[in-house]
């Protein structure tokens, strides 16, 4: 069975680095990029089963990247994670896919990520 | 002495600077002293209309005696002179007994003495001043000259009466706009209603002399305690007929004298002159005010014109009162408004603490992830004796610990839960335009209110919404750049069949660029230097969870106009739809 693809969006490298290594992990294959028009491009270009965005990033940040890569492509799912909780309870009305609060303990965001892969 | 010559000296004295009985005393002494006369006296007419045998030569027999009583105009030979104003003469056997006064019983063993009497009226074109009387022992009839002299002699007394008389309503008319004065003085003051009042009474009672003054207050007015406040001493049996002289102003709204009072017994037995005079304000009676004054005291203001006088007083008071029930309203709104300020600044200060303190969890927790993340990774790959593995679970654990910490204090910043009432948005726009226009930065920036008369309450999180408003300013305050004009405007608006109380601030500060304008609500979008993204996003976020919207029309070049629109019930508009 193919792999599926992520892209993993957050400004940190470090966060990059460990998603893309968690997430390797788990069988997945990992790219990353580190703001949103990175992001864009890189979904105009290559072929996604998934993207995790970050909200908070300088340039473009996830919510208005979330916009764009679902002008591409309105069936990729994508999920929102952020340090910030505030926001979780707004995802859907960002036409997000899911919200994870960042977290050391990475189980949430597999579990997300797994269910929306699942139904997909 | 030739009589030019005696007119001369009393025209001198006349006009200097004695006292009035001394200069009249005096020219009646030279007349008796220069002249064939023996006895020379003045009557003068009163306040009260009756004639007092007042001034006289220092050989005067008659006027002990004349003294005794004094006679109305009209009555005897003196009242009929003063009556008429034509000089009458008499002789011995002409002269009526007891000169035409039956009240002059002493007379009658006097008269005789003398052979001619003559009484001349003092007045002037418009008044009558008194009557000068002269006897003459040594001839039966005053000749032509003698008469001429007379008449001289009493319009020069006349002139004096007159100017002594315009001396004394001169002192009156200074002393009433003297207290008047004081009274606009204490009245004007921002004391307490209690000490204004007291001090009230204190002045009106010294001004007029008088024995009393109270002033007493309906119920409901300046909702204070005491609703007396009286200056001097008012006796047992005043109290009775004080409280009965109020309840007929208050039922006739005049002023009432004691005279008017039908209490025939009590008027007879005191002593006292009573006056009391609504205080009315706009139509609405405040209370009333009382003076008291013994009768027969001299010198008091009271006298003659005391329903003038506690008219013009009571005006002074009522017009005093309302003031002073403005002050008080002004101050109870003043204080008020401060601790509203005291409350927005607050408030404004822990949002701004807030949304710090939210961007600063927000910065720990990358590296606290970060942190974590890779220390499982490494527990994960490594094979550990048992120490390092407590280690590992120690670092893990205290990360947990400040993940927890970080998102109890972002619960924390959350909002708190709505708490939802009517409020009057009017009132709150106010307190915000109230607090932003006594910031000296906001000097250069002038905010019009236009609020739609058929709208007042709208059910709302007042203090939510207050946010809401203070984000939006703040942001045309910095879209303005600190100078500019700002619109603020309510009105109503049915959407799909449902009421929408609406609050739209306008601002000249060029708009929104379109470029931007569709993420001014995500949070973390900034486009100030040091701002955290959360203003209009959490603004948004609050008129969401109250079933309202924010709309935005952006005039690119011109200024953008928010506009917060929040479902009303439909019972909450007075007038009909527009």
């Amino acid at each position: 069975m193919k792999k599926a693809r992520l892209l993993i969006v957050d400004d940190e490298e470090n966060i990059r680095f460990l998603f893309k290594e968690e997430l390797e992990e788990e069988g997945y294959s990992v790219d990353v990029a580190s703001n949103g028009l990175e992001a864009i491009d890189k979904v105009k270009h290559a072929v996604f089963d998934l993207v995790v965005l970050d909200i908070k990033m300088p340039g473009m940040n996830g919510i208005e990247a979330l916009n764009e890569i679902k002008n591409i492509n309105k069936n990729l799912p994508v999920i929102l994670c952020s340090a910030y909780g505030e926001f979780k309870q707004d995802f859907s009305s960002w036409a997000s896919d899911g919200y994870v609060v960042k977290s050391a303990d990475t189980n949430e965001l597999k579990q997300t990520i797994k269910n929306l892969l699942g139904v997909a | 002495m030739h009589p030019i010559d005696i007119l001369g000296k009393i025209i001198a004295i006349s006009h200097s600077n004695l006292e009035i009985a001394s200069r009249i005393n005096a020219i009646l002494n030279i007349i008796t002293q220069d002249m064939p006369f023996d006895e020379a006296i003045v009557y003068t007419l009163d306040t009260d209309k009756k004639l007092t045998c007042r001034y006289k030569n220092d050989k005067s027999v008659l006027f002990p005696l004349l003294n005794e009583y004094r006679s109305h105009i009209g009555e005897g030979i003196v009242g009929s002179v003063a009556q008429k104003r034509i000089p009458q003469g008499f002789t011995f056997k002409d002269v009526p007994p007891r000169l035409g006064c039956l009240f002059y019983p002493d007379l009658d063993g006097y008269i005789q003495k003398y052979r001619a009497f003559h009484f001349i009226p003092i007045s002037d074109d418009s008044y009558l001043y008194g009557v000068l009387f002269i006897c003459a022992s040594s001839m039966e009839r005053l000749n032509k000259p003698h008469n001429a002299f007379l008449s001289m002699v009493a319009r020069e007394i006349g002139g004096i009466l007159r100017s002594n008389q315009l001396l004394i309503s001169s002192k009156k008319r200074i002393s009433e706009l003297a207290t008047l004065s004081e009274l606009g003085r204490v009245l004007a003051s921002s004391s307490i209603p209690q000490d204004i009042l007291n001090s009230i009474t204190f002045i009106i009672a010294k001004a007029l002399n008088a024995a009393f003054v109270t002033v007493r207050l309906s119920h409901s007015f300046l909702k204070i305690d005491s609703q007396r406040f009286t200056y001097g001493e008012i006796g047992s049996e005043s109290k009775e007929i004080i409280k009965k002289l109020e309840m007929e102003v208050k039922n006739q709204e005049k002023t009432v004298s004691l005279k008017d009072l039908d209490t025939e017994g009590y008027r007879n037995t005191t002593s006292t002159s009573l006056y009391s005079a609504p205080l009315t304000s706009k139509g609405r009676f405040l209370g009333t005010v009382t003076i008291g004054g013994p009768i027969t005291q001299s010198g008091s203001v009271m006298e003659g014109n005391g329903r003038y006088l506690i008219e013009t007083i009571a005006n002074y008071i009522s017009s005093g009162l309302e003031n002073t029930l403005l002050t008080t309203k002004l101050k109870d709104v003043l204080k008020e408004l401060n601790s509203a300020q005291e409350r927005l600044v607050e408030q404004e200060t822990f949002r701004n603490l807030g949304e710090m303190t939210a961007n600063i969890a927000h910065e720990i927790k990358n590296p606290l992830v970060i942190i974590g993340g890779f220390t499982k990774r490494l527990a994960r790959k490594t094979r550990l004796d048992l120490t390092e593995n407590r280690y590992i679970e120690i670092i893990l654990k205290e990360v947990a610990r400040l993940e927890a910490i970080l998102d109890e204090v972002l619960n924390y910043v959350k909002e708190s839960p709505m708490v939802i009432k009517d409020s009057k948005i009017s009132d709150f726009i106010d307190e915000l335009v109230f607090l932003f226009t006594s910031d000296s930065a906001w000097e250069k920036i002038e905010i019009t209110r236009e609020y739609a008369n058929n709208i007042s309450f709208v059910p709302c999180d007042d203090q939510q919404i207050k946010q809401v408003l203070i984000n939006i300013l703040m942001n045309a305050y910095d879209a303005m750049q600190g100078s500019g004009k700002i619109v603020i405007q309510t009105g109503l608006k049915i959407i799909n069949d449902r009421p929408f109380a609406s609050i739209s601030i306008s601002d000249t500060g060029g708009g929104i660029d379109p470029a931007i304008i569709d993420n001014i609500f995500n949070p973390f979008f900034t486009t100030k230097d040091g701002g955290t993204g959360l203003g209009l996003a959490i603004s948004n976020k609050i008129v969401l969870n109250h079933g309202g919207y924010i709309q935005i029309h952006n005039l690119i070049g011109k200024g953008a106009t928010f506009i917060v629109h929040l479902p009303i019930k439909n019972t909450t508009i007075r007038e009909e739809r527009i």
